[in-house]
Formats: structure tokens, sequence, C-alpha cells
């Protein structure tokens, strides 16, 4: 069974700002998707449906074969700001991954069974975090923090983890370090992920599989091999743009940031 | 170089900018007079005459510096009550066999100046922590995010009612209960505690992040779950901040509703002065002022604390450990930048 099935989801949001366009994909289990695409292309929505955030506004979509409805605690998620809350420790912070499991009054009081104790310290573990455990979230580095939001996700016990750009607000080094937590936890556990990233270098080292987003529709669906310059221009810059990604002298792997690519559907900036 | 044109525009718009400018001032004038032509009507209007209040101010001096000093510490403890141990030496002679005197004050129904210190600092507290918890409730139903607007202003209203009635007006409302005293005056603080710490409290919670509380919904937990880890955790500290500021001002009122009769400090004071015992009221004075310094210091101290990032990292031992170094309590510590 596939762990995600995306059939025919449209998303839109307000009046006529479309977010995703009759969007159709299955991800097999145990797969380390990455989500492609410039800013506004639509990938947060697709990750925000997935874990039912957002609540798509035609189609269905199936994680593990069940519908999406709600937040479901065998979804986790990896945010883009960590969302830690910032005076709890890291053992703190994860052991939140396990409110669903947890009475009122259990979680009221600070009471978690044994066994949740030794899943938050085991996911910091994966996360090469245990030492840090009693450590403040204010006190961590940004890569640290968000190493500790992968361990919040783990101890939900999820069959699928969702990352929406989890790496965009860390220097390379942290980013590289995060994304190997990442995908060790997801071998370790054989879990299914979807990552959103902008970092193509990092993308390439790391994924199993890539879906290039466009103007909320998967223009691209393939591997590492299939990925090549004239896709990422295709991505990035639209059918029939100018080469630019190609033509960069400096390299081949820095896309450029928000401000610089060109508009999206959802964004509506300026045409390049 | 700049054109011709542009420095017309320059022209026209410094003397846009010039003529705001002056706009301002002729305000700000009309301001300052305004506001000292009500203090010169107001101080007709209540016969308020300067001159009078000058002329009296060498008998206000002669007052303090004869009448109030010594300052009497005879009422310190009932040892030195009995013994009629007066001046600053019935402090001293409190603290032989370890204190046994302060302790056995503490213990007497009657009336001295350690016990009565006990009983303000103790009217504060029990104010303080008997309104927690309303305030926390109606603080976090009246804040936006819980409730939705407008319902959430049937609770923001209660609080704005309740603080509409200062503590010494709410001590007389409860007269049914009982007279003013010790235990009208808790119930007082507590009242006016409740509106001032909940409207805190509903403050803070409008303006803390949003991605915890959706970082906390999307691990699947319940609604009451994300309101308590996602949004009450991320306050905690500062509730806990803002709990400590509203003991300090309660052991203010404290002291204030004393003086209408709910004993402690507030009522020594008031009957030393009845009795024109004014050395003796110079010595409540000095203890208030001690015990509201302490208060604050104490409170200012955790307070400094549990303010992010000034402590990050420091163990509960150490944070005890500078609650006994003189340099932090003089702002002159190791702060780190």
């Amino acid at each position: 069974m596939p762990a995600i099935e995306f059939e025919n989801v449209t998303k839109i949001y307000g009046e006529d700002t479309v977010a995703l366009d009759d969007v159709s994909f299955t991800i097999p289990e145990g797969e380390f998707a990455i989500l492609l695409g410039p800013s506004g292309a639509g990938k947060s929505t697709m990750l925000r449906v997935l874990n039912g955030l957002t609540e798509p506004t035609e189609g269905s979509v199936l994680v593990g074969g069940e519908e999406v409805q709600g937040n479901r605690s065998d979804v986790g998620m990896v945010f883009q700001e960590h969302y830690l809350i910032e005076s709890k420790t890291a053992f703190g912070n994860a052991l939140t991954g396990a409110l669903s499991r947890n009475g009122l009054l259990r979680s009221a009081l600070g009471m978690h069974s044994e066994r949740d104790k030794r899943i938050a310290l085991e996911s910091l573990q994966t996360v090469g975090l245990l030492d840090e455990a009693g450590q403040r979230a204010e006190s961590m580095s940004g890569g640290q923090k968000q190493r500790v939001g992968i361990a919040r996700a783990l101890v939900q016990e999820p069959a699928l983890v969702l990352a929406d750009e989890p790496v965009a607000s860390l220097d390379p080094k942290a980013a590289r370090d995060v994304m190997r937590y990442l995908k060790k936890a997801a071998t370790e556990k054989d879990l299914s992920t979807v990552t959103s990233l902008h970092q193509v270098n990092i993308a390439r080292e790391f994924g199993d599989r890539f879906l290039g987003i466009r103007d909320g529709e998967v223009i691209f669906d393939g591997d590492a091999d299939d990925l090549t310059m004239e896709e990422m221009d295709r991505i990035y810059y639209g059918e029939g743009a100018d080469n630019e990604l190609s033509s960069d002298p400096t390299g081949t792997d820095s896309v450029p940031d928000d401000n610089d690519a060109p508009n999206a559907a959802t964004n509506g900036g300026e045409q390049a | 170089m700049s054109s011709p044109s542009a420095d017309a525009s320059v022209d026209e718009k410094l003397s846009v900018l010039e003529r705001l400018r002056k706009v301002r001032y002729v305000l700000y004038i009309l301001l300052f007079v305004a506001v000292v032509g009500i203090v010169y009507w107001g101080l007709g209007f209540v016969g308020f005459q300067a001159y009078v209040v000058a002329d009296r101010f060498p008998a206000m001096w002669d007052f303090i510096s004869t009448g109030f000093f010594p300052p009497d510490f005879q009422n310190f403890t009932i040892y030195t009550k009995d013994r009629g141990i007066t001046g600053l030496r019935a402090i001293a002679a409190s603290f032989r066999d370890f204190g046994q005197p302060i302790i056995d004050s503490f213990g007497s129904s009657r009336q001295s100046l350690v016990k009565a210190s006990l009983v303000t600092l103790l009217l504060g507290f029990m104010g303080t922590v008997l309104a927690f918890p309303f305030a926390l409730i109606l603080g976090v139903l009246g804040s936006e995010r819980v409730t939705p607007f407008p319902f959430n202003f049937i609770f923001r209203g209660t609080l704005s009612a309740i603080r509409a009635i200062p503590a010494i007006v709410w001590i007389f409302l409860y007269i049914p209960i009982g007279p003013p005293g010790q235990v009208t005056a808790v119930l007082a603080i507590a009242t006016d505690g409740i509106g001032n710490l909940g409207r805190l409290f509903t403050d803070d919670l409008e303006e803390i992040d949003e991605g915890p509380i959706e970082a906390i919904r999307s691990t699947g937990a319940s609604s009451i779950q994300t309101v308590s880890f996602g949004m009450l955790s991320q306050v905690s500290r500062s509730f806990i901040a803002w709990t400590l500021y509203i003991l300090e001002i309660n052991t203010r009122i404290a002291i204030s509703l004393g003086v209408v009769g709910a004993g402690g400090l507030g009522l020594m004071i008031r009957n030393s002065q009845d009795l024109f015992e004014f050395q003796q009221t110079a010595a409540g004075l000095i203890m208030v002022f001690i015990v509201v310094l302490g208060i604050e210091l104490i409170s200012s101290r955790i307070r400094a604390r549990l303010r992010p990032g000034e402590h990050s990292g420091k163990g509960f031992v150490e944070a005890v450990r500078d609650l006994f170094n003189p340099k932090k309590w003089l702002g002159v510590g190791d702060r780190q930048p």
C-alpha cells in the first residue's frame, strides 16, 4: 500500500487563488521524497493538506490508505522555524509529540508514561542530542532546535514525516546536519518522508525521489538522474524562460532566494 | 549634479516639512498652556494655596524632626513592649536567644511590629495566591485566541469591571461577610488582584507566536492540550513574573487596607498616630520600608532570572547562589551581554 496517495487534489484559497491544481501522485512506503519549486508554487499547501492543517477543495488525500481528516498523530511535522517552546528543555519539547497518547490530566500534570519518556530520549539520541536533553530550547543553536523538532515528530511514532523547508533558516553546515539526521531517522524507522526544500544541492544529496512543483501543478517527477539542469530551469523559471540557472557562472547548485524567484500563481509578484 | 527641477521639488518638500514643524510647535505650546491652566484652576478649585503650604513647611519639618525622631521600636516584640525597652535597642534585644522574642511575638495574640509585618506580608501573599487561579481562567478565556471575538469580551469585561473598583472599596463591599479586618482584606486584595493579573495575562496571550501552537496541534493534541502546551507554555514564565509584580503591589495594598482596619502594619501606624506616639509611627514606617523593599528586591531578582537569555542555561543552585551575590543586587554583576 502506498504511503501517500494524492488523487486529483485541488486547493483554492479565497475566491480564485489556486494553490494546487488537480494534483495526482503516489509515494510508496519508506521513500524520502523532496518537493522542489519556487516560493508560492504550492509546496507548503501540499504538506498542510497532508497533515490535515488545511482541507483540499476537491479530490482526496490518503495517508496509509486512510482519508486525511483533521490533525493526525501518525503524521509528524517539522516546521521551518522549528516552533519549539523556548522555555522547555529539549526533552520536554520532544515529549509534546506524545500528547495525543496522553490523557488531559496526565499531560497537564506533566506525567508521561515510562515508555513515552524512553521514546523521547531515543528520538533525541537518533538526532544526536541525547547529551543535550536537559538543555532549554532557548539556549540551543538553530540547527539543534531543528533536530529537536525532528525528535518531537519522531515521538509521535508516525508512519509519515513531513518537513516544510526544514533547513531554510540554517547555515549550510547546520542544514546538512539536520538533513543527515532526518534521513537517518527515516532510514532507521523505515519512515516515509516528504520534505520541501530550496537548496537544490542538499536536495540531490539526500532525496530518493523529486517532485517539481510550479503554479500548483506537478511538472516533474523522477529521481536524481532525471533532475537535469534543464528540468531545474523548467521548475524554477517556467517553460521557455532564459536558462538563467544553467548559465549561472557561479555554479550549479544555488537557487535564487524568495525575492529573486519569478512569481508563482499565489504570490502575485512581479513577472521577470 | 542636481537639475533645476530637482532643486525646485526639494525646496517645495522642504517648505512643506517646515510648515508641518511649525504647526507641531504651536500644538505643543497650546498643550503646555492647557496643562498649566488646568493645574492653576484646579489648585483654586480645591483650595490649595501655595503660600500657605510653603508657610507650613517649617512646622512640618519640626514635627518630623522632633516628633518622629528617634524612632521608637518599643512595640517591636511583646518582650520589648513588656520590659519597656525603647528605641533601636529594642531591635537588638529582640534577637536574644536566637530571636526567641520574635518567635514568641508571632504566636501571641497581642500586637507587635514583627507580627504586624508578618500579617501584612501574609495578606499580600494570600491575596495573590487566591487571585491567581481566577485570573488565569478569566485571563485565558478573555484572550481572542481562545474565545472567539466578541465572546471573549464577556471575560475581558468582567476583568475590567473588577479592576474599576479599588481594593480599598472592595473591603467595604465585603462588609456583609465581615467588618473590615484581616478576612475581608484577603478577599479584597484577591478580588483586586484578579482584575489586574487577569488583564496582564490576557495581554500576554495576545502577543504569543502562532508557530508553537500550530506545532502542538499538528501532533494530534486535543484543543485543551493545544491551549495548555502551545499557548500557556510560551507565557508561563512571564505569568510568574507578572504574579510576582502583583505580589509587590498587593503588599502595599495590604498596608493601606491596614489603615482602614485590616490589621498589620497599616493599623499599627494609624493606632500610634491616634495616640500621638509619633516615634512609634516612625518605627512603623521603617518597618513598612523594610517589608516593601524586601519583597520588591526578592521579586525583582526572581523576575530578572525569568527573563529569557539573561541567565539561560544556569541551574537552580546557581540561581539561589545569585540571591546572595551583592553584585547582582546592585546591578553591577557579571551580566551576560
